[in-house]
Order: structure tokens, then C-alpha cells, then sequence
């Protein structure tokens, strides 16, 4: 578990509470009033430059500034860092690592914070690193909008705004800013240091201002990883190689480059001394030197390519995001003006069409989508109806993002069947404040869309099969997509059995629709609800109550199971008891997901990204999860 | 049984020995576990024999390469001090013009005593075990280095240019105020003083074993020098002459 | 029967000279200061180089006066090419020169006067004995460096001058910062005095023609005009008519004379032009060391340097303090250089006035240059008062005739290096 997520509880933060307006002139006094008790950081002019640096007077605080030459790095991953201290003639060391000092950085743009997110992935994966890990726990962070200049292409990778990640975060509105607590201890912060604002009325979360950057990637960043499997012979490797100084610069700057070096520093005496931690750069000639003297990195043409790989595809490999957030510092200092954008771009233009043509609508900006019809299935859960710019091409069980601007984006099943058409329909259920605001859209209103994401069920091996739905709860609006793709050409199928179940006929989605089934003939549809209140469906504890006297022929027979993780424990053992084989049962693991973009890594279950390669698996595929999906 | 030192002069301008003079409160621990044998500037004794030798200037005339070779013979370890000790430096910026010819210039006299030769450093004459480079050294540098002889470690130099510190400083990149700056191929270790200063990196302290002078010197270019005005900027402290031949 | 004595290894002072004396029949016949340093051809070295990198190259001369090489050296060419400076950077440059002046007197006072007057070989053979002294020395160096290092960033050739003033500007809390440590100082300096007052400096006395730079508002640095004790004025830009350089060849470095022969700069000359502008702390001191302000013994120039540490001292807390009032908001020059000419310049340095004399052509390239060293200057007189000292030592054992002479030269703290250049 990393910091930010045990001092933060995602779930509370999208709610309404969390948003408070503060005058300009409150975010000063906010400032002075924690200068008293932190060693505030933010943005200040120092000879010409912005730099981050410990304040000293609030007045000189920077709010609205590109970004600062040095990111946030500079104090959580510092360049020179004493691990330990130790003395020559005694074996244990003198003192334990020093406590990081209690500390705000204020003024975290969000492509730092982005940023941050990514050294917390690499520096808290396996063994964490202890002192990174302090200096973590001991910072707030507080983020602020940005003002993009010529060398950001934050848009292209979807680093200009973020949902999570700070304690607080400070949106700008005309005159004044419109304050988003992210942590319990953002909000402690607030009650301790602006009490008025805390005590102050609740705002509701505002659109946020469209970042536009001039300097743009011109594909899908989603096509980075086979952009990038194909270009590792390129000759734009040599031809960078021909002009980097060699100086390092561009990794040193890089907010989320943390190759080190751990050297001993003694003491004038010889007796005493610390371990240190400075900053490494793969640029450097010695990076890549091992112990005979030997560089296995040893031309600078290597180490450009190195660089690139690193910052788009080893990560990407690993956590499905590029380990660059499109700040810009490396281009911005690059005497040889080496840019990433520039050489991202030169490879796409002379890639091989294919590799990106079969991703349609996977722009990394949303695209906008009408809201043709809205349509109540309950209290929580409404229907929608889209229509988007161009047809959508996918398969029963993907998704796409829905965003809202100022309160991001969230995965929705795509509940329709694919019909090469451009109308697809979903179902949200009000939660928090993105799927609040989504709930208030009307007919004719247009919301920010991206996908399909995902893999879905395999249609084309199903055919000729039985089908055995087996659906619970929101499950159902990924078993419906099948269903319907399913009924669309009937007579390729079986039978097809749909067992499905609810708390109470009110909390079964599509209520109309199962009746319908039920009544169509056309399906065996079997409904097993907890409290009965209507003249059809099964009173029953939960759906493995349906299996009781179901006959299915094991060897015809394909099941998609849909529901949440609870299920997926009762159902799994009684589809092996009758015989079904576990490449033949689907799963749907949506739940595990979390931003949709592979990027974000929350949907990882060991080596498996269920954005990316599912959320339907065979149980075949993803068995030796049984932990995350039968607990 | 304390390290004997010493420290000793050819032509130059006695700034890397004050340099040393000025660690000060550190001179005081370091003078703990050395013993400073000689140091002329400083002190009247004199000894046979002794552990390291650190050697400013350059060499010019007959007569130094004799006593260079005297200090050799009694030192177990060598230590070039300074751009002038270690490739010539300041001194060298007359090596276009014959001794004779300098020699008018300045005395308008040929005088026996006037004699000197190209300046060279302490390498053309005797085996240099070690080197602290720049004009003047860096204190700092120069004790990490005495850390390293007192521990029998091999002395290490950064291997990375000055552009890093540079960035690590966050100072404003020299280019982007129009003036020509070395600091991509110069060796760092000076916390790039110069610039923190306000001007620009002229060299002192050598070239990086491996300078991108191709990509360099296309910068350059594009910063409206000439060939020959590039070849110039390492003339100030005499660095790059292997570069200037290419 | 004739006698040959040479001193071939000179220590505490910077650079290198041997003394050679002949004798015969109990009397001097020769006497010969050489100075054996290595020419570097300085002069010759700037010719071709652009305006923008003469300072830099020129303060190479020495380590110890780098400060002094430096400001000269901009001085001369923003004469030359017409460049104004701001009366800020004016400020800083005098605070910088101050700081340089203090180190000098300093390094002198302590490492090469002191350990011959409490019986020592070097400073540091007074470690285990002396302890408190040796890190009082330590400690005051400190303080002048810090002054070097706050305006021009290092205490050795400094790097935030340039043509027009300065590139970068210490902040204001540095300066706060390095005010209290000359205050913290002051204890450090009445030691410093009272372990003077007690030394028994030889006798010694000989007229000696100071030159110096004229005090106008204030004690001498930076200005435009000469003054000899005689109270003779003269425009710096004429120094040649009145100084001639001449060479010998026993020694490396050029000596210089006027018509009426040899004279003296440095602490001693200063102090004879302009005792009535040292400061009321420096007063005081003066007076507490029976100090002879017209400067006949030279073995005094330790009482004159350590006058000069107390006034630049305290020059330092006043200059500091008005900048600070003041504010540094333009510490560089607007103005384009003009399309070549010539430029003089005088500073004075620790040992005395120092002239650069530059000629640029109209690209900007230094066509000719002169610099005229304090030492060499006082070189001539440095003879004049051996010579003069001779007879009286002659009786001596050589090891103490050596040691006497050996401080006589020390007193004028000579800068060969830098006299040969």
C-alpha cells in the first residue's frame, strides 16, 4: 500500500463536501498560516528562473507559473540524500536515517503530481525505499493549475489534470480559487490553517478550464507500446546519438528519472561519514560501465534509445503508463533541442500504417458524444443513450471512459451489442461527484468519450456453442451486451440459459428487458430474487440457487459469469462440478478497474492488467489469480 | 605517524596553494592527520623525503624540469595542482608565438635570464600520479582527493560535464544569454562557479575524457562562431588541443 | 678576500627571489635581489584576446592579488572603450577590493611575518604551542574571504565581475549575514593588535618617496590621480611620464624608478599620502602601535598592513551598510563599447599601486597592453634599504644575517610572481 492511498480515501473525495471556494487572499494568509509550522516549498522567481524552493516570505509565493525548471523531485527523491551516518571504527551505524522534516510543496501541477504517482510505483514496488518512503509520508501536497508553455504536451498523455494524488489542490477561477480537498489530511490541514474556509459553504465541483498545449504527440498514446516494439533498430537512434552532448540534463530535469548512485562521503577526520544517494543519469558515459571496465551502453546513440525505452515503453510494459508526463523539462534545457514529441512524432510518421489504424476512437482526448435519450432504471441507475462522432467497432464486454471536465473520467460497460452503428448505451449509477454531474445531463447535452478500452468476450468462438449467462447485480450490463449481440443471429447459437440475480426485483437492472427474455422464448432466463415482491422471478439467497435443477451439456456449453467478486466464489466451483471445462468459463473482472487507461496500475493483478486484456478472461488465463477472483 | 606532504611551484600564479591556505577551519582538521613538510610560501623547513608532492605550475625552463624531477625522485605520490600544472593553462596562450618573441614584446630584450620555453605541464616531464584540475582548484575537490591518497583509494574525478551541476543548481543556461559556454565539454567538480556568477564556462578544468564535440560544435555554429572562434574558446586555459587537431 | 653569500631559497613570500650579497674586506660591494620567477609574458599572452576575456585572463597573474588584477583590468578597458559603471557596482567593487586587501595583509601578517617573531619556523610549527593564535588566524582569513566570496564568489579570481560592473549581486541577507561576522570579528582583531604591539620590530630608518593613489572623498582604492609624499599630482593616465620601467639583468621582473630614483607603494605609501582619511578604529590602532606615519622604517609595514586590515574593516561595514540602504537595483552598465581605443587604470592593490594600460583595436581585439606591478616598484627600494641594513648586520653569524634580511624582505611582503608576470 502505498502512502498516498493510506492517506487518502479515493471514495470520499469525489463527493461535494470536498470543494470550497478561497479568495486570493485567503490562499496567502493559508500560506503565511502554514510557513509557521512547515518548511513551505513552492514556486518563486529566483534570477529569472522559477524555481522550487523552501519559502521564506508568502509574498513571494508563485501560483500561476510554467512549469518551475526543477520539478517536485527535487525534495522527494533529492539529489544529494543521506541515507545513514557511520563510523569507521564502530559496526553499527550512529543514528538512525534522519527524519524527513514535516513539509507542504504548494503549487504541485498536475503533471507532477502524475509524476509522483510514478516514483511511487517504482520506488515502492517490491522492497520500498525507506527514505523516498519518509519524505513522502512527511509531504503534503498541494496542487495548482498550470499554465502550459511551448515545450508541454501534458495533453497528449492525459497529465493535465488528475483526480487523486494531492491533499489539496487548487483550481483557479477568475478572481479566486475553488479549493478540492484529496486526503483526510488535506482537510486537516485546512481546519488547522484556513478555518474559515473549512467552516465555509461547499461549492459544487466546477467544469475545469481546457488545457491546451501547442506542442502535441500526433497519435493515440495508447499506440505507444507497438509504436515503440517496432522502432528499437530505428535510425532516429543514430541520429540522436549524433546530436546529445551527453550532459544529462534531460533525465536529471526529468521529474520521474530516479537512477542513483550510493557513495561514501567521509569526514575530513577519515573516522566518520555518510552514505549518500545522488542523482544518476543513463545519459552519462560510466552509466552502463560494469566492473572490468566494460560499457555495454557504450554509444551515446544507445543511450538516447535507452532514455526513449524507458520513458515509453518499459514502463508501459509494466504498468500500462509512459514514465514521461509531458512536462517538457527535457526539451526545455536541451541545448541540442532533442525532443520527445518531435521524435515520437518522427516515429509514428514513418511507422507502418497498421499498428495504429485498428485502435479507432482511442484518442487520448475525449471525443464528444451526444446524450440522444436518459432513461431511469432506478433510483440510482439511469440508462443513456449516445451517440457518437463515428461508428464504434468493439465486443460485448468493453468499455468506454466518460468524462466530465474538472471531475475526470471513470469506466462504464457499454451495455448495448455492437452493431457497426455509432449508438451505444450504458448505465450509470450516481456515486460521487463525476457520475452526479453525468445524471444531470439531458438529452441533447454532450459529454467527453473515449474507447472502446478493453478486451471483450470472444463472440466468434462462441458460435455454435449454449450459452450459460450467468449475471449478478450490475453484471448484467456486460451479460446484456453479449445477450443481445447473441440474439441478434440467434440460430448461430444453442441454447442459451440466463441465470440472473438481485437483492429485490427494484434492484435487478433492466427489469423489463428480463421479463421480456423471460417471456420471448427465445432464451431460458431464470431470475432468483432475495425479497419477492412480484409475481415473477425465484425467491432465492442468491443465483447458485438458479443451478439447482439446470441441465446443461458440458462439452457444448460456454459460460460468462458477471457479478461481483462474491460470486464468482459460489459459481466457479459448481460449473467444475458440472463439467466444464476452464477455458470455456469467462469471467469478468471489472471491478478491478480503476482509470481504464493502463496507466494507472490500480487494475494490475500481478502481471495482468485487466484494462488491457480484459476485463473478460477465461478462467483458463487467469486462474493462478484465484486470490483476487474468488475471495 | 602523520602523512608527510608538501607543496611546491613552477610558473603560475600560487592561487591553487592559497586555495589550499583557504580551507581554513578544515586546514586545521586535515593538518590532524598530515604533516605539512614544505610549502615555501608558507614555511622555512625543508625535507628529503616525503609522501605526497602536490605541484603547481607549469614547466618553462631548463632549470624547473630539474627540480620537478627532484621532487619526483623524493615523493612517493605526485599531485598536478591546477590547469597549469596539469595541461599547461593560462601560460600556454603564448604557444603560438615563439619564446624569443614574447620575450621582445614583453622586455624588448633577449637577456639569458629571460630564457624560458613552451610551457608545458608536469606530465611532459615527470610521471603525474594524480591531477586536481581548474583555475584555481576547488578546496573541496582537493581534499576529497588527499581523502582518497590517505585511504591508498584511487582519486576519482566527476566524468560528467559541468552542464549537470549547471542543472543541479538550476542556474540559467549561459547559451540563452548569448554567450558561448564550455560547460558542455568541460569536466564538472567546480559546482560551476562561474556561471552561478553570472558568465560563462571557459574550460578551466579540462575536457571530459569523452566530449561530444561534433554536437557541440554544430551549437556553437548555430551561435554564430566560426570554426576558428570555436577553436579559440579552448585556447583561454589551453584545453582541447587533441580536439583542435581534428 | 672576497665573500659570496646567496640566499637561493626565500620562504614566506610569494614567489620566488634569492639575495645575493658580495663582500670584500668587510665591506658590501654587491647586492643583488634577484628575482628568478618564470615570465609568463602576460602582456604578450592579452594581445589578440577580446575585450571580454582580458580580466579573466589577466587576474592569472596572481592568486594572491587576483581581486586587484581583476578590477584594474575592467577598469582600464571601460576607459578605454568608454563604459560606465553604476554607482552600486562602484560600491561592490570597493567592498571587494577591501576584502582582498585584508586577506593579503593577513596571509602576511600571520603566516609569514608572525612565526618570525615568536621564534618560529612556520605558523604551523606553533600548532601544539600557540593553538589559540593559529586559529585566530585562521578564523580572521575567514572573515576576509567570506567578504571576497560574497561579492565576487570565490576568494580567488573572482567571477561575478565583469565589463560595467557585475554579473551577479550577493543578496541582501548575505550581506546581513556577512555584517555580523566582521562585527563578530572585532575581538579577533584587538588580539590581533595586541600581539603586534608586543613584537620588537628592528630599527631602522631611511627617507623613503611614497607613491600613492590620491584620497579625495575617502583612504585610496580606485582613482584617477597619483600623489608622491612630495604632494606632487598627476593624472593617472600619465603614470609613464612619471614612472619608468627599467630591467636588470639579474631579475625577471621589470623595477621601476621615477626621475629621482626609487620610491615605495603599499600600506607605508598610503598611510604617508592619506593618514588623515584612515578610520577612527584605524586611528586608534595607529596610535596604540606607534605607528610612524611617514613611513622611514619598512619593518613597520606590518604596523601599516594591520592599520589598513582595522580601516578596510571597517570601510567594509560601512560600505555593506550602504548597500543595503541603498539597494544594488542596477549593478551593470547600459552602455555600448566603443569601436576600440585606450584606457589607464590604477588600483591600489595590497602591495601598492597597480597600473593596466590597455590599447584596442576597433573589432575589440587588445592590440598592446602594460601592467606595472606594486612589487616591482618596490623592488629598487627593497635593494636601497639591504644595502643600507648591510653594514649593520655584517658582524652577525650568517644564519641570523640571513634572518634578518629574510624579514626585511618579508616586511614589504613582495608578490614575485606577480611582478614577473
Amino acid at each position: 500500500m502505498t502512502p498516498a492511498s493510506s492517506l487518502q480515501n479515493p471514495s470520499a473525495l469525489l463527493s461535494d463536501s470536498h470543494w470550497r471556494a478561497m479568495p486570493q487572499a485567503d490562499v496567502l494568509r493559508f500560506v503565511r498560516s502554514l510557513l509557521l509550522a512547515y518548511d513551505v516549498v513552492g514556486a518563486q522567481n529566483k534570477r529569472g528562473r522559477i524555481v522550487l524552493d523552501s519559502l521564506q516570505d508568502a509574498a513571494d509565493l508563485l501560483l500561476d507559473f510554467p512549469p518551475a525548471v526543477h520539478s517536485p523531485k527535487k525534495f522527494l527523491f533529492p539529489n544529494w540524500d543521506q541515507l545513514f551516518r557511520f563510523k569507521l571504527d564502530e559496526n553499527i551505524l550512529l543514528q538512525p536515517e534522519t527524519a524527513a522534516p514535516p513539509r507542504i510543496i504548494f503549487g504541485m501541477h498536475p503533471c507532477d503530481l502524475h509524476a509522483v504517482k510514478i516514483l511511487d510505483d517504482c520506488l515502492f514496488d517490491g522492497e520500498s525505499d525507506s527514505s523516498y518512503r519518509a519524505k513522502r509520508e512527511a509531504t503534503l501536497l498541494v496542487g495548482v493549475d498550470c499554465t502550459p508553455d511551448e515545450y508541454c504536451f501534458c495533453t497528449s498523455l492525459g497529465t493535465d489534470r488528475i483526480a487523486e494524488g494531492f491533499d489539496l489542490f487548487l483550481h483557479r477561477r477568475d478572481d479566486s480559487y475553488l479549493l478540492q480537498s484529496g486526503s483526510e489530511r488535506g482537510l486537516q490541514l485546512l481546519q488547522n490553517h484556513a478555518p474559515e474556509i473549512f467552516d465555509g459553504v461547499a461549492e459544487s465541483p466546477l467544469p475545469l478550464q481546457v488545457k491546451q498545449c501547442s506542442n502535441k504527440v500526433q497519435f493515440p498514446i495508447e499506440s505507444l507500446p507497438s509504436l515503440m516494439e517496432e522502432a528499437y533498430e530505428d535510425d532516429i537512434w543514430q541520429e540522436l546519438g549524433q546530436d546529445c552532448l551527453g550532459c544529462g540534463s534531460c533525465t536529471l530535469l526529468c521529474p520521474s528519472c530516479y537512477c542513483f548512485n550510493v557513495q561514501d562521503k567521509l569526514e575530513i577526520n577519515l573516522q566518520e561519514g555518510q552514505r549518500i544517494r545522488t542523482w544518476d543519469s543513463c545519459q552519462f558515459d560510466q552509466f552502463a560501465q560494469i566492473a572490468d571496465g566494460e560499457n555495454f551502453r557504450s554509444s551515446q546513440a544507445d543511450r538516447q534509445r535507452h532514455r526513449f525505452y524507458r520513458k515509453y515503453k518499459y514502463l508501459w510494459d509494466k504498468y500500462q503508463r509512459t514514465a514521461c508526463v509531458g512536462c517538457g523539462r527535457c526539451s526545455r534545457e536541451c541545448l541540442s533541442q532533442i525532443e520527445p514529441v518531435e521524435v515520437l512524432n518522427r516515429l509514428f510518421a514513418t511507422a507502418p500504417p497498421a499498428l495504429i489504424s485498428d485502435q479507432p476512437g482511442s484518442e487520448y482526448q475525449p471525443q464528444m458524444a451526444q446524450v440522444l435519450e436518459v432513461r431511469s432504471l432506478s433510483e440510482q441507475d439511469r440508462l443513456f443513450k449516445l451517440q457518437l462522432p463515428q461508428p464504434l467497432d468493439f465486443t460485448p464486454g468493453c468499455f468506454v471512459e466518460l468524462s466530465v471536465f474538472g471531475l475526470g473520467e471513470a469506466p462504464f460497460s457499454i451495455t448495448s451489442p455492437p452493431d457497426g452503428g455509432n449508438l451505444i448505451e450504458v448505465v450509470i449509477r450516481k456515486a460521487g461527484a463525476l457520475t452526479q454531474a453525468l445524471h444531470r445531463t439531458r438529452e441533447g447535452d454532450s459529454i467527453g468519450i473515449r474507447g472502446p478500452f478493453g478486451t471483450g468476450y470472444p463472440l466468434a468462438q462462441m458460435l455454435g456453442k449454449d450459452l450459460l449467462l450467468v449475471a449478478g447485480g450490475r453484471g448484467l450490463l456486460a451479460i446484456r451486451s453479449l445477450l443481445l449481440a447473441a440474439l441478434k443471429q440467434r440460430q448461430e447459437f444453442g441454447r442459451i440459459t440466463l441465470l440472473c440475480g438481485g437483492r429485490d426485483i427494484e434492484s435487478l437492472m433492466f427489469p423489463q428487458d428480463l421479463l421480456d427474455w423471460h417471456q420471448s422464448g427465445l432464451l431460458d432466463c431464470r431470475i432468483a430474487v432475495k425479497d419477492q415482491q412480484n409475481h415473477w422471478g425465484v425467491p432465492a439467497v442468491d443465483v447458485s440457487y438458479l443451478f439447482k435443477d439446470l441441465e446443461i451439456n458440458p462439452q457444448r456449453t460456454v459460460a460468462a459469469v458477471s457479478g461481483p467478486p462474491g460470486m464468482y466464489r459460489q459459481i466457479n466451483p459448481l460449473l467444475f462440478r458440472m463439467g466444464l471445462d476452464d477455458e470455456d468459463i469467462y469471467l469478468n473482472l471489472e471491478r478491478h478497474m480503476k482509470c481504464g487507461l493502463g496507466k494507472c496500475g490500480k487494475c494490475r493483478i500481478n502481471n495482468i492488467c485487466v484494462c488491457e486484456s480484459g476485463p473478460i478472461f477465461s478462467y483458463h488465463s487467469i486462474k493462478h489469480l484465484a486470490e483476487a477472483i474468488e475471495r | 605517524m602523520k602523512t608527510k606532504i608538501g607543496f611546491f611551484d613552477f610558473a603560475g600564479c600560487e592561487g591553487c596553494q592559497l586555495t589550499v591556505m583557504n580551507l581554513e577551519e578544515e586546514l586545521l582538521q586535515v593538518l590532524q592527520l598530515v604533516e605539512i613538510v614544505e610549502f615555501r610560501e608558507l614555511m622555512s623547513e625543508r625535507v628529503a623525503q616525503l609522501e605526497i608532492a602536490f605541484v603547481e605550475g607549469s614547466i618553462c625552463r631548463p632549470g624547473d624540469r630539474q627540480r620537478l624531477q627532484q621532487i619526483r625522485d623524493r615523493s612517493q605520490v605526485l599531485v598536478a595542482l591546477g590547469s597549469c600544472a596539469d595541461n599547461g593553462g593560462v601560460n600556454a596562450l603564448g604557444s603560438d608565438r615563439t619564446a624569443e618573441v614574447l620575450r621582445q614584446q614583453v622586455y624588448g630584450s633577449d637577456l639569458p635570464h629571460l630564457y624560458t620555453e613552451t610551457p608545458q605541464p608536469l606530465s611532459a616531464v615527470v610521471k603525474v600520479d594524480f591531477r586536481v584540475p581548474g583555475c584555481p582548484i576547488d578546496g573541496r575537490e582537493f581534499l576529497a582527493i588527499l581523502q582518497a591518497l590517505l585511504l591508498k583509494q584511487q582519486p576519482e574525478l566527476p566524468s560528467f560535464a559541468v552542464c549537470v551541476e549547471c542543472k543541479l543548481a538550476e542556474y540559467p543556461c549561459s547559451f540563452d544569454y548569448g554567450q558561448v559556454c564550455l560547460g558542455p565539454v568541460t569536466r564538472a567538480g567546480c559546482r560551476a562557479i562561474c556561471i552561478d556568477g553570472g558568465g560563462h564556462c571557459r574550460g578551466c578544468r579540462g575536457l571530459i575524457d569523452n566530449p561530444r564535440t561534433s554536437p557541440y560544435h554544430r551549437i556553437l555554429e548555430q551561435h554564430g562562431l566560426c570554426f576558428d572562434e570555436i577553436l579559440d574558446q579552448y585556447r583561454t586555459f589551453n584545453i582541447g588541443e587533441q580536439e583542435s587537431a581534428k | 678576500m672576497s665573500q659570496r653569500i646567496k640566499l637561493d631559497y626565500l620562504t614566506r613570500i610569494e614567489g620566488h627571489a634569492q639575495l645575493i650579497i658580495e663582500r670584500k674586506a668587510g665591506k658590501v660591494t654587491g647586492c643583488r635581489l634577484e628575482v628568478v620567477e618564470t615570465p609568463r609574458f602576460f602582456e604578450a599572452l592579452l594581445q589578440g584576446r577580446h575585450y571580454r576575456d582580458v580580466a579573466t585572463i589577466v587576474a592569472r597573474v596572481c592568486g594572491v592579488c587576483s581581486i586587484s588584477h581583476t578590477l584594474a583590468s575592467l577598469l582600464a578597458t571601460e576607459n578605454a572603450l568608454g563604459i560606465e559603471v553604476p554607482p552600486a557596482a562602484q560600491l561592490l567593487r570597493r567592498l571587494l577590493s577591501y576584502g582582498e586587501i585584508v586577506q593579503s595583509h593577513l596571509l602576511q601578517l600571520y603566516f609569514m611575518a608572525v612565526p618570525d617573531y615568536l621564534g618560529a619556523a612556520s605558523l604551523f610549527q606553533l600548532l601544539d604551542e600557540r593553538q589559540e593564535l593559529v586559529a585566530r588566524a585562521l578564523r580572521l582569513k575567514r572573515v576576509a574571504n567570506r567578504i571576497c566570496e560574497v561579492v565576487g564568489g570565490r576568494p580567488i579570481h573572482p567571477v561575478t565581475t565583469c565589463l560595467g560592473g557585475f554579473s551577479a549581486k550577493p543578496e541582501a541577507g548575505q550581506l546581513k549575514q556577512l555584517r555580523q561576522e566582521l562585527v563578530a570579528a572585532l575581538p579577533d582583531l584587538e588580539a590581533t593588535v595586541e600581539l603586534f604591539a608586543e613584537f620588537d620590530y628592528p630599527q631602522f630608518s631611511r627617507q623613503r618617496v611614497a607613491l600613492s593613489l590620491q584620497a579625495e572623498e575617502r583612504y585610496p582604492l580606485h582613482g584617477d590621480s597619483l600623489i608622491f609624499s612630495s604632494g606632487e599630482k598627476y593624472p593617472v593616465a600619465e603614470y609613464r611620464r612619471q614612472i619608468e620601467e627599467y630591467l636588470l639583468p639579474h631579475s625577471t621582473a621589470k623595477l621601476a624608478r621615477t626621475q629621482s630614483g626609487c620610491y615605495m607603494v603599499g600600506s607605508q605609501a598610503r598611510i604617508c599620502n592619506a593618514d588623515g582619511h584612515l578610520s577612527p578604529m584605524a586611528v586608534k590602532v595607529a596610535d596604540a602601535l606607534q605607528l610612524d606615519r611617514a613611513g622611514r622604517n619598512p619593518f613597520e609595514n606590518l604596523k601599516a598592513r594591520l592599520v589598513e586590515v582595522i580601516h578596510y574593516i571597517e570601510a567594509a561595514l560601512h560600505a555593506i551598510d550602504d548597500l543595503l540602504q541603498r539597494g544594488m537595483h542596477r549593478i551593470s552598465s547600459n552602455s555600448t563599447p566603443a569601436a576600440g581605443g585606450a584606457g589607464t587604470a590604477a588600483v591600489e592593490a595590497p602591495r601598492g599601486l597597480l597600473f593596466h594600460r590597455y590599447e584596442y583595436d576597433p573589432q575589440g581585439f587588445l592590440q598592446q597592453a602594460d601592467c606595472v606591478i606594486p612589487t616591482a616598484q618596490n623592488l629598487a627600494s627593497i635593494e636601497a634599504d639591504i644595502q643600507l641594513l648591510l653594514p649593520q648586520l655584517l658582524e652577525l653569524p650568517e644564519e641570523q644575517l640571513r634572518k634578518r634580511l629574510e624579514m626585511l624582505i618579508r616586511a614589504y611582503d613582495p608578490c614575485l610572481s606577480c611582478s614577473t608576470h
